[in-house]
């Protein structure tokens, strides 16, 4: 097994309750891999495994060939919900991303956030504070301070859950780009099947909990890396869009 | 125009606001004066809203009142501001670490239902009956309950806060100063204004031990001899205090808190 996100032999259990199955996975670098599965299965474990915020139960994960031991700078997360401070406005919440970063000094440090400003588009809100802005931005500004803060893998917990269709189909655009331009590795969460087809180079799809590992998709050899939004249309998309809902029904047993 | 004030949960300016406000507090003041004046009921039970402002002006002008409302202000903040220093640091820790919780939350529970008036008497046998025993019982109506609302404010800081400061490199302390507090402050100001507030309802107790200044010793005294005005005038001032005081810290609160 190769890549730069590994998850060796890595089983996760809370109490008695077994929530994923030993596990064996390697993750390319620079690539944005979906788990996908039934809500509960576990595949958020996995990630926050990742992240370090969870210890696994047995076996380990690899990053880098180095073993995640602690939640570190170089895993980002980015959540569905408490996104961004509240308190803090948009330029200062990128900013907390290098907070505590000693290897940048204070010019190094402006640069990196008017950089991010203006990728994601957030330049004119720099001094608005969260609630004034609205919850597509304040996923933008999330991920922006993730950015900053010099994360090589990003870790997105469902990030698109809770915005309007049309804000979801922009964000799922800007991320691909971002993630190829930027040479992030990504690993996404969701149970939406047609956010996976579009996002992924690489759907992995579980079992309900215990989460196992059921199918291993490769998106990119279908769909390529370039992902605009009219690739929605395509029969191509169906046609995986199905396909991927097809084994979801059969291997999970859950009707989506 | 006025059909909008009645939307569920509609805006009014705030002058119209204010001048509802107003014109409620005149209209209760106008009903009791006519009450009192038409002798519905005796003076000695309720006295005339003009004759309780006569009587806060002679307490005023001849008794001294605003010496007694220095002290009992000295007393109620001292007492509180003890509470405070004492109640943020502990609520903190029990919501941090399990095992300090384990310890301290059922007890605390169990003395904040105990009623303070209930104290009086262990709090002269500890104290005596100097400025300490009446402290201690102020103190002992707020730090109870304040220990439980901010162990409870701790508890609300969300978890992916947390995480997300963990993941760009901060460490325990860190994630306490810079999430964790900055996340409590407002609902801490909250708690603190609202035990501020229940402070100032235990100051008659605590003045009705063997004190010689205060309101609520001018209450007591005044009460003795059935001077019911001068009851009631102590009484209004001591509402005063707390409604001028609740303003202060909404104002602050506004001013601290401006991206609410």
């Amino acid at each position: 097994m190769t890549g730069y996100v590994q998850f060796v032999d890595t089983a996760k259990s809370f109490g008695p309750v077994n929530v994923v199955r030993k596990t064996s996975l390697g993750l390319e670098r620079n690539s944005l891999v979906v788990f996908l599965g039934p809500s509960g299965c576990g595949k958020t474990t996995l990630m926050r495994m990742v992240g370090g915020l969870d210890e696994p139960s047995s076996g380990s994960i690899l990053l880098g060939g180095e073993k995640v031991v602690r939640p570190d700078r170089r895993r980002g997360m980015v959540f569905q919900s408490y996104s961004s401070f509240p308190w803090l406005t948009v330029e200062k919440n990128i900013a907390f991303g290098m907070r505590y970063r000693k290897d940048l000094d204070a010019t190094q440090k402006a640069e990196r956030i008017g950089h991010y400003l203006d990728l994601f588009g957030l330049a004119d809100f720099a001094n608005s504070y969260p609630n004034r802005i609205s919850g597509g931005m304040r996923q933008r500004v999330a991920i922006a301070r993730t950015l900053a803060a010099g994360s090589d893998v990003l870790l997105m917990d469902e990030p698109f859950g809770a915005l309007d269709a049309l804000t979801r189909e922009r964000l799922q655009v800007e991320l691909r780009q971002i993630q190829i331009r930027e040479e992030k590795t990504v690993i996404f969460v969701t149970h939406d099947v047609e956010e996976a087809v579009f996002l992924a180079d690489r759907i992995i799809l579980f079992s309900r909990r215990p989460a196992s590992v059921v199918a291993d998709i490769d998106v990119a050899a279908e769909l390529g890396a370039d992902r605009p939004l009219e690739i929605r249309e395509t029969q191509k998309f169906f046609e995986l869009r199905n396909k991927v809902l097809h084994l979801i029904r059969n291997e999970t047993g859950v009707v989506v | 125009m006025f059909s909008s004030l009645f939307v569920f949960r509609g805006r009014a300016s705030p002058m119209v606001e204010f001048a509802v406000s107003v014109a409620a507090a005149a209209l209760v003041i106008a009903l009791w004066e006519l009450a009192a004046r038409a002798g519905i009921i005796a003076p000695q039970f309720l006295p005339s809203p003009s004759r309780v402002v006569v009587a806060l002006w002679t307490m005023l002008t001849e008794q001294n009142l605003v010496w007694h409302v220095a002290v009992s202000t000295a007393r109620v903040w001292i007492a509180f501001l003890l509470a405070a220093i004492m109640a943020i640091p502990i609520g903190i820790m029990m919501s941090s670490y399990r095992i300090v919780g384990a310890a301290l939350e059922p007890m605390i529970d169990f003395i904040r239902y105990l009623p303070v008036p209930a104290l009086v008497p262990l709090s002269i046998i500890w104290f005596g009956v100097g400025e300490e025993t009446k402290i201690f019982l102020l103190w002992l109506g707020t730090f109870f309950q304040l220990v439980l609302l901010v162990a409870d404010d701790m508890r609300r800081v969300p978890q992916e806060f947390v995480e997300v400061a963990r993941t760009v490199g901060a460490n325990s302390r860190q994630v306490m100063t810079d999430v964790a507090l900055r996340w409590m402050g407002p609902t801490l100001l909250d708690n603190l204004r609202i035990t501020l507030g229940w402070c100032w309802t235990y100051l008659i107790i605590a003045e009705i031990v063997a004190a010689d200044s205060g309101i609520g010793y001018v209450i007591w005294t005044a009460r003795r001899f059935v001077k019911t005005p001068e009851v009631m005038a102590g009484v209004v001032v001591i509402g005063l205090i707390g409604l001028v005081t609740d303003q202060l810290l909404r104002l602050l609160h506004r001013r601290l808190f401006r991206y609410l």
